[in-house]
C-alpha cells in the first residue's frame, strides 16, 4: 500500500512491502527495513530504522499525527493517495438532478448508514466501504432523499460500482 | 539541644522530597504538608506523615505561616526543615518558629535579616576584606547622587533593589539616558516587588561566571568550605546547570575563594549551610554578591563529589552535634554536573508548562542521581515554581560528566508538559560549553530557538512512524468534500480508544 505523508508543507509518498518476516519502506527512491513494534505502555512504539533504535509516540493531534521523539514533537500528516481517485469520482457523480453514490475503491461494502426514504444531509455519512484493512466511511456530496440501495451488505464492491440513489430533496 | 525525632518539612516537590529521604534514612519521622492540587504529589506519598495546608495558592498554603506552625505545632515537630523558596530565607518565619519552640533548620532569623539586605551583606563583606563589586556604599537617595557615581565608577552599570534577590530587581544601564529611565522604573518595581524601593549602584561585569561557596558552619565555631559551583548557566537570572568545581578554577584561586567565603560567614557568625554568592570577571577576579541562607537547588553536585549529605549536615547541625567530619571536610573528588529539568517551552521563550505527566522513565546506571518530584499520571499544578526534576551526573573528570550527563539525557523519558530536556542536550552538547567556555550570557550569545528543531535523521524517522503508526490503525476515510472541505482530513479510528478515555 501507498500512503502520502506531509512534514513540513512537503509531500512525501510512502510504499510499504513485505518481504518475508521483513516490512521495506520505499521512500523517495530508498528502501528501508523497519520494524515497529508497539510498546505495552500506550501510544508508543519501538522504531528499528535499518537497525537503528528509536523510540516513538505517536498521538493524534489538532491538524495531523503528532510525533514525539528526543523529545521534540514533529506534526506529521498522512493521507491517502485514493484521496485523488474520490475527488475524480465526487466529480462524476455530480452532474444530473440526483446524486449517485459510487464506491472509490475495490472492496467490502460493510454496511449501508442509511435507508430507504431516508433524508440525507450533504456531507453525511451514508455507507462503509472496508479496504486494505481500513474502514472507509462515504458520505453524500449534495445530499437528498434515498431512493435505491443498490449492493447488498457483506458484498465485494469494484472501483466506481454505484451504491445508492439520491433524489435532490424538494428546494 | 534536645535531639531532633520528627522533622516537619516546609515545602512541596522535589526538595520535599530530597529531604525527607535523608530524614528517613536518619530514623527522623518525615512529616509532609500539602496543598489541595498537591494531595496525590510525590512528597505526600513518601513521608511519614502529610497534613493538609489548604487551597492552592502559595498565600492560602505553603506561605500560609500560620497554619503551618499551627500544624508543626499540633503533630509536635521537632523542628521544621523549609528547604528552598517559600519560607528558607524569611527571618520572621524562623522567629515564629523559634518562638513556637520548634527548631529552624537554618541560620539564626538575625543571620537571615542581616544577609537578605543586599546593602548590609555587602558591608559585611566589606569588613570580612572580601572584594566587591565597586559601587554605591549605601542607598541612593537621588538620581542626581545616581550620576555623579556612574562617572567614578563608569558604565555600563547595574541598578540594583537593595530587598532584591534571586535576579529580580536589577537592570543593566550604559549611558546616562538609560541610567534615568532606569531609575523610576527600578525604584517603583522595586516598591512593588519588595515594598522597599531603596536601591543601589554597580560597576556591571559584561561576561561574568557566577560561582558560589558552600559553606557549612556549626555550633562549636567551625566554618568549612565545601568547594565551589559554577551556574553561569542562567536564563533570565535563573540558574539552568550547574557543576562543581568551576572548569575557571585552579587550587590557588580555589584557596583563596574558599577562604573570603569562610570569612564573611565568620564575621557574620553564621550557623548551619549557606552559599556565598561570587562574579567572576575575565580576569580570574572574584567580587561578592550575596548569601543564600539556605539549602541551594544545585546542592546535589556537591554531596557527588564530597559523598556528604548536606541535609544530614544540617540536621547535625540544628542538635548541636558538631560536622560529621570534624576540622576537616572530605577532599572532593572528580566531577558533578546538575541539568535542571523544567516544565517550559525553551523554543518559546521559556514559557511555563503544566499538565499531566503522561509519561515518564528517568535515567539510571553509573554515576547518575535523579531527584524528581513527580511520577506518570501526576498532574503539575499551576501555582508552583516548574522545576520537576534534578538530573545529576557524576565522572572521574569533566569530560567524563558532560558525556555521562548526554547520556542521560538521552534516557530521559517525559511527555506532558513541555520541558527543556532538548534544550539541555543541546547546551552539554555545545562545544563552547565542552570547552568550559561559560557566561551569564552564554544563552544571550549562542542560543537561538530554532537550534532545537529536529535533525534530519529525526525528522525522517518521525515521517516513518506516522506512516507505520496509519497502516496499523485502521483507517476512516471522510470522503467527499460536499460540506466545503476541501481537503477531507482522515480520521483515526483507534480500536483501543474506542469508548474509552478520549484526549481533549
Amino acid at each position: 500500500m501507498k500512503l502520502w505523508v506531509t512534514l513540513e508543507g512537503r509531500d512525501t509518498e510512502v510504499e510499504f512491502h513485505t518481504e518475508g518476516e521483513t516490512l521495506i519502506l520505499e521512500l523517495e527512491g530508498r528502501r528501508i527495513a523497519a520494524d515497529f513494534h508497539r510498546l505495552p505502555d500506550g501510544e508508543v512504539y519501538s522504531l528499528l530504522v535499518d537497525g537503528r533504535s528509536h523510540e516513538v509516540r505517536v498521538s493524534p493531534g489538532a491538524e495531523a499525527l503528532d510525533v514525539t521523539l528526543d523529545g521534540t514533537t514533529v506534526p506529521v500528516e498522512v493521507r491517502h493517495p485514493l484521496e485523488k481517485v474520490l475527488r475524480a469520482t465526487m466529480k462524476a457523480s455530480r452532474a444530473g438532478a440526483g446524486e449517485t453514490v459510487v464506491s472509490p475503491m475495490p472492496g467490502l461494502l460493510v454496511s449501508y448508514r442509511v435507508k430507504v426514504g431516508d433524508s440525507v444531509a450533504p456531507g453525511q455519512a451514508v455507507a462503509v466501504i472496508e479496504a486494505m484493512k481500513m474502514q472507509n466511511e462515504l458520505t453524500a456530496r449534495h445530499g437528498g432523499l434515498v431512493t435505491d440501495l443498490l449492493v447488498d451488505e457483506r458484498a465485494s464492491v469494484s472501483a466506481g460500482q454505484p451504491l445508492l440513489k439520491l433524489k435532490a430533496a424538494p428546494g | 539541644m534536645k535531639p531532633i525525632r520528627r522533622v516537619l518539612i516546609a515545602n512541596r516537590g522535589e526538595i520535599a522530597v530530597r529531604i525527607l529521604r535523608t530524614l528517613r534514612e536518619l530514623d527522623i519521622t518525615s512529616i509532609a504538608v500539602f496543598s489541595d492540587p498537591d494531595r496525590s504529589a510525590l512528597h505526600v506519598l513518601l513521608a511519614d506523615e502529610a497534613y493538609r495546608l489548604g487551597p492552592g495558592p502559595s498565600r492560602d498554603s505553603y506561605l500560609n505561616q500560620e497554619r503551618v506552625l499551627e500544624i508543626a505545632r499540633r503533630v509536635r515537630a521537632d523542628a521544621i526543615h523549609p528547604g528552598y523558596g517559600f519560607f528558607a530565607e524569611n527571618q520572621g518565619f524562623a522567629r515564629a518558629c523559634e518562638e513556637a519552640g520548634i527548631a529552624f533548620i537554618g541560620p539564626k532569623h538575625a543571620t537571615i535579616a542581616a544577609l537578605g539586605d543586599k546593602l548590609a551583606a555587602r558591608a559585611a563583606a566589606v569588613r570580612a576584606g572580601v572584594p566587591v563589586i565597586p559601587g554605591s556604599e549605601g542607598p541612593l537617595e537621588t538620581l542626581d547622587e545616581a550620576r555623579a557615581l556612574a562617572k567614578k565608577i563608569g558604565f555600563p552599570l547595574m541598578l540594583k533593589a537593595a530587598a532584591g534577590g534571586g535576579g529580580k530587581g536589577m537592570r543593566i544601564v550604559r549611558t546616562n539616558a538609560e541610567l534615568e529611565s532606569a531609575w523610576g522604573v527600578t525604584r517603583g518595581e522595586a516598591l512593588a516587588a519588595f515594598g522597599d524601593d531603596r536601591v543601589f549602584i554597580e560597576r556591571a561585569i559584561e561576561r561574568p561566571r557566577h560561582v558560589e561557596a558552600q559553606i557549612l558552619a556549626d555550633s562549636t565555631g567551625r566554618v568549612v568550605f565545601l568547594g565551589e559551583r559554577e551556574c553561569s548557566v542562567q536564563r533570565r537570572n535563573q540558574k539552568l546547570l550547574e557543576e562543581t568545581p568551576s572548569p575557571a578554577f585552579d587550587l590557588k584561586m580555589r584557596e583563596a575563594f574558599g577562604e573570603a567565603a569562610c570569612r564573611i560567614a565568620k564575621a557574620v557568625g553564621y550557623l548551619n549551610a549557606g552559599t556565598v554568592e561570587f562574579m567572576l570577571d575575565e580576569h580570574g577576579h572574584f567580587y561578592f554578591l550575596e548569601v543564600n541562607t539556605r539549602l541551594q537547588v544545585e546542592h546535589p553536585v556537591t554531596e557527588m563529589v564530597t559523598g556528604l549529605d548536606l541535609v544530614a549536615e544540617q540536621v547535625r547541625i540544628t542538635e548541636g552535634a558538631p560536622l560529621s567530619f570534624g576540622d576537616t571536610p572530605p577532599a572532593p573528588r572528580g566531577w558533578s554536573m546538575e541539568a535542571r529539568i523544567i516544565a517550559e517551552d525553551p523554543a518559546a521563550a521559556f514559557m511555563p508548562s503544566i499538565g499531566r505527566v503522561e509519561r515518564v522513565r528517568f535515567p539510571q546506571g553509573p554515576g547518575v542521581r535523579n531527584d524528581a518530584g513527580i511520577y506518570r499520571g501526576f498532574e503539575i499544578p499551576v501555582y508552583y515554581d516548574s522545576l520537576l526534576s534534578k538530573l545529576v551526573v557524576w565522572g572521574e573528570n569533566r569530560e567524563q560528566a558532560r558525556k555521562r550527563l548526554l547520556r542521560a539525557l538521552d534516557e530521559f523519558v517525559l511527555e506532558g508538559p513541555r520541558h527543556n530536556i532538548a534544550f539541555q542536550r543541546w547546551l552539554a552538547a555545545h562545544p563552547e560549553f565542552a570547552a568550559g567556555r561559560l557566561s551569564t550570557r552564554f544563552l544571550g550569545d549562542h542560543f537561538r530557538p530554532e537550534m532545537l528543531a529536529p535533525s534530519r535523521e529525526a525528522t525522517e524517522v518521525a515521517l516513518l512512524a506516522a506512516a507505520l503508526h496509519a497502516r496499523e490503525e485502521r483507517l476512516e476515510i471522510a470522503i467527499g468534500g460536499g460540506n466545503g472541505v476541501e481537503r477531507s482530513p482522515w480520521r483515526w479510528s483507534d480500536r483501543r480508544r474506542a469508548g474509552g478515555r478520549t484526549r481533549p
